[in-house]
């Protein structure tokens, strides 16, 4: 206690946020899982080199090509025909028969293959796989009503449902810190008028408004987070709403406008970091309701355009037969599993963000 | 504080009216509605017939359209697009005149009155007197009054001088007359179709919602009084992993492991009950055992996000409110830890949770598509869904009343509960 209390002194021109963090990081649970979180999501990224039918380096008559690397770099192609490497197929080159062949060779010519040597969209036109295996060493998680590997599509849909959620919450937040801290700065009747439309916007079912538009407009990628957002945001102009209500009121704010500051100075670089609590903690909560949405509207059939990898879209496949279980554990696990660390996350840092301490007396 | 619960409940009405405004334009202005669609429709059929009879190529393809003016011109009435987008609003609100029983006349160029039957009135057959008068037109009962029923108006002139018309009856019949339409896929009134939909969701609905209470506020205070035992890491633990698993994922698994496929089969696969055949031959007792079973997998994944949420809630309150300096006060003046506890804390921390009470009773309805698709429930949700595929504008709208109202009214009831639990809080 007394040793506690040496430390509390010591830290005592630490900044807030370093203090929050430093319990944030004495939270073991919490901590843990973000590291574990954050890692996987940085790996998700180079799944193209470990996870993939293409190989990752091809020597050929002493060339070198990199496929699967090229896979990393968005907008690259990596497609190399089959008559590249000196094989008689048409098409894409097969890069597991040709490393079969060059080994039986013992040609000069190598390539290495990835770890998991499948891809998320090689389906029964490609001639090893068949529909609906259950899982074996080749596919692990087994394959899917076109006889695409199970795991690698749940890799896959992992980065995707990650990078959906988080883009969605970062434009949420952005619009959401804007459009609710204006309405408590200025307040008045722009603040009026903005709560009645928001009114209405929140009792509207948002599923519901989102399958309306998603049957209307094919969604993209980013069509989805658009019409997401929309109706998303309202929900953050609430916190940021009273926040700035409150920090209006306070000496600090009335001192920057009798220096003649700007609104826009005062709203971002004044009242801003002083009402973002709420905020952050409520981070890894929207991450986790993004990427709910997100499954269940590929569920449903609204979400992103097939063939993209997607839980959603596997667990509606899987349902459609109960007998085929690893359609219906493999997405929910990974899911769960996803969502699980998000939250132990997000217990944590609202635990860190919180002044109080519990104590009971008896 | 009446006055503030009346002006809350007035407030609905702008709120109401803007939902529905939003919704019934972005549908109405939606490419693909039921219009385009029947149109599609009548035309692949009438390609089809077409082929049967050998492809004997009259030039109505010619134009693109195989449909016939008039029809066309039927069909955009019967879905309202022969009008403006506000007036349909106004009009399915139930405020603005909706013309109803068309009939087409026309007048040659130097006809000026025409006899029209327009129907059946008391058995007999009823005809009017239609009086032309350059581009207007007046309606005359068989006794020479001004008739107050039927109304004509001009469609169309022909080149040749003669004049196209259409005699219709007017009615103010809406949302706001309890008249929500006919749906366009079941041809029965909406009502119809939404009440024994809405039995089951309700059915449901509020048995998990019941549950839910009866087992979230004991649980939470058991879980808060033994803070750090292992019987409350052990319910956090489960409660971490209802909150990480949407219900109807968790649907999905329990279908999977227990619904007869590779593992257990102990419940059945879905539905509301056994199926019509088989329910109407059972006793009452049979029903019952039966209509349980169909419910129990559908209500643990209707409601265990709220389950979550909930325990977690009062678990939050009461061990915050234990923490407060009037509980060691309660507890330095020697009043026993029963009454400290239930009598002091309890009434404190059971305020967070009576404001979600309304809050809850809207996901009673709406949180359900996906479930009552799960389990393959005809719910209420799976009914608004269905309507969307479909273009069924009507009941698609009369699922949006009735989802926003619930709502709407759900968010008064919270405040209610709040007030009527906290006696510090005064709605002005």
């Amino acid at each position: 206690m007394a040793e506690n209390q040496q430390n509390l002194n010591n830290e005592i021109s630490v900044s807030i946020y370093k203090k929050r963090w430093m319990k944030f990081k004495s939270m073991k649970r919490g901590y843990y899982s973000f590291i574990i979180i954050v890692s996987l999501y940085l790996l998700s990224f180079f799944f193209p080199v470990l996870i993939n039918s293409k190989a990752i380096v091809v020597s050929y008559n002493n060339e070198l090509y990199f496929p699967a690397v090229l896979d990393i770099i968005p907008g690259v192609s990596s497609y190399y025909p089959g008559e590249r490497f000196g094989q008689n197929i048409p098409g894409e080159a097969d890069y597991r028969k040709l490393n079969k062949a060059w080994q039986e060779e013992n040609s000069d010519n190598w390539l290495l293959m990835p770890l998991y040597q499948s891809d998320p969209y090689e389906d029964i036109t490609s001639e090893n796989n068949k529909m609906y295996e259950s899982p074996s060493a080749n596919h692990w998680l087994g394959t899917d009503n076109t006889g695409r590997d199970v795991f690698a599509r749940l890799c896959y849909a992992f980065n995707i449902s990650i990078s959906f959620a988080l883009l969605l919450t970062v434009i949420n937040y952005i619009i959401g810190i804007s459009i609710g801290g204006a309405m408590g700065y200025f307040g008045g009747k722009f603040d009026l008028i903005l709560q009645r439309i928001i009114e209405v916007w929140a009792n509207l079912p948002m599923l519901f408004v989102i399958i309306i538009l998603s049957s209307i407009l094919r969604p993209s990628f980013t069509l989805l987070v658009a019409i997401y957002t929309l109706i998303n945001w309202i929900f953050l102009t609430y916190y940021m709403r009273a926040e700035f209500y409150r920090e209006k009121a306070k000496d600090y704010v009335a001192a920057s406008i009798s220096m003649g500051q700007s609104n826009r100075t005062i709203i971002f670089r004044h009242i801003l970091p002083n009402s973002l609590v709420p905020v952050i903690t409520y981070f890894p909560f929207s991450i986790v309701a993004g990427i709910a949405a997100l499954v269940s509207l590929d569920f449903l059939g609204f979400g992103l355009p097939p063939p993209t990898p997607s839980w959603g879209q596997m667990l509606e496949i899987g349902l459609q037969d109960i007998n085929k279980w690893w359609m219906v554990f493999s997405p929910i696990t990974a899911q769960f599993m996803t969502l699980l660390l998000i939250v132990f996350v997000g217990e944590a840092i609202r635990e860190a963000f919180d002044p109080k301490v519990y104590s009971r007396l008896r | 504080m009446a006055t503030y619960f009346l002006r809350r409940l007035l407030l609905i009405i702008p709120t109401f009216l803007g939902s529905t405004i939003l919704v019934f334009t972005i549908l109405q202005l939606a490419p693909g509605g039921p219009l385009e669609r029947t149109i599609q429709q009548l035309q692949s059929g009438g390609m089809g017939e077409m082929a049967v009879e050998g492809g004997g190529g009259s030039g109505s393809i010619t134009g693109g359209s195989i449909l016939p003016e008039s029809a066309m011109k039927e069909l955009k009435r019967f879905y309202g697009f022969d009008k403006p987008i506000w007036q349909r609003y106004l009009a399915w609100l139930g405020v603005w005149p909706r013309g109803i029983k068309h009939r087409d006349f026309s007048f040659d160029s130097e006809e000026y009155q025409i006899e029209k039957r327009v129907g059946k009135r008391s058995g007999q057959i009823w005809r009017v007197d239609i009086h032309r008068d350059g581009e207007d037109f007046t309606v005359y009962e068989k006794d020479g009054t001004i008739s107050e029923v039927w109304e004509a108006k001009l469609e169309e002139k022909n080149e040749d001088g003669s004049i196209d018309g259409v005699i219709f009856q007017t009615e103010f019949s809406g949302v706001l007359t309890g008249n929500l339409g006919k749906s366009y896929t079941f041809a029965k009134p909406v009502t119809e179709i939404m009440k024994p939909r809405f039995r089951i969701s309700l059915f449901f609905g509020l048995i998990g919602y019941f549950l839910t209470y009866a087992i979230c506020i004991p649980l939470g205070i058991r879980k808060a009084l033994n803070h750090g035992s292992p019987f409350d890491f052990i319910s956090s633990v489960i409660i971490f992993i209802a909150y990480s698993i949407p219900g109807w994922a968790l649907g999905g698994v329990f279908l999977v492991l227990l619904g007869g496929g590779s593992f257990w089969d102990i419940f059945p696969l879905g539905g509301f009950h056994a199926p019509t055949e088989i329910w109407e031959q059972m006793t009452l007792w049979e029903k019952i055992v039966n209509q349980a079973h169909h419910a129990v997998l559908p209500i643990i994944s209707w409601f265990i996000t709220s389950f979550a949420t909930l325990t977690v809630l009062m678990k939050n309150s009461l061990l915050e409110n234990l923490s407060q300096d009037y509980i060691r006060t309660a507890f330095a003046k020697g009043i026993a830890e029963k009454r400290v506890v239930w009598v002091h804390a309890f009434r404190n921390s059971i305020i967070p949770i009576a404001s979600g009470i309304g809050h809850i009773i809207a996901i009673v309805i709406t949180g359900s598509y996906l479930i009552e698709r799960v389990f393959n429930i005809d719910g209420f949700g799976r009914m608004g869904f269905q309507a969307i595929l479909d273009r069924d504008y009507p009941v698609t709208m009369g699922f949006l009343v009735i989802v926003v109202l619930i709502r709407l009214l759900g968010n008064i009831i919270s405040d209610f509960a709040l007030a009527t639990v906290d006696p510090r809080i005064r709605f002005k």
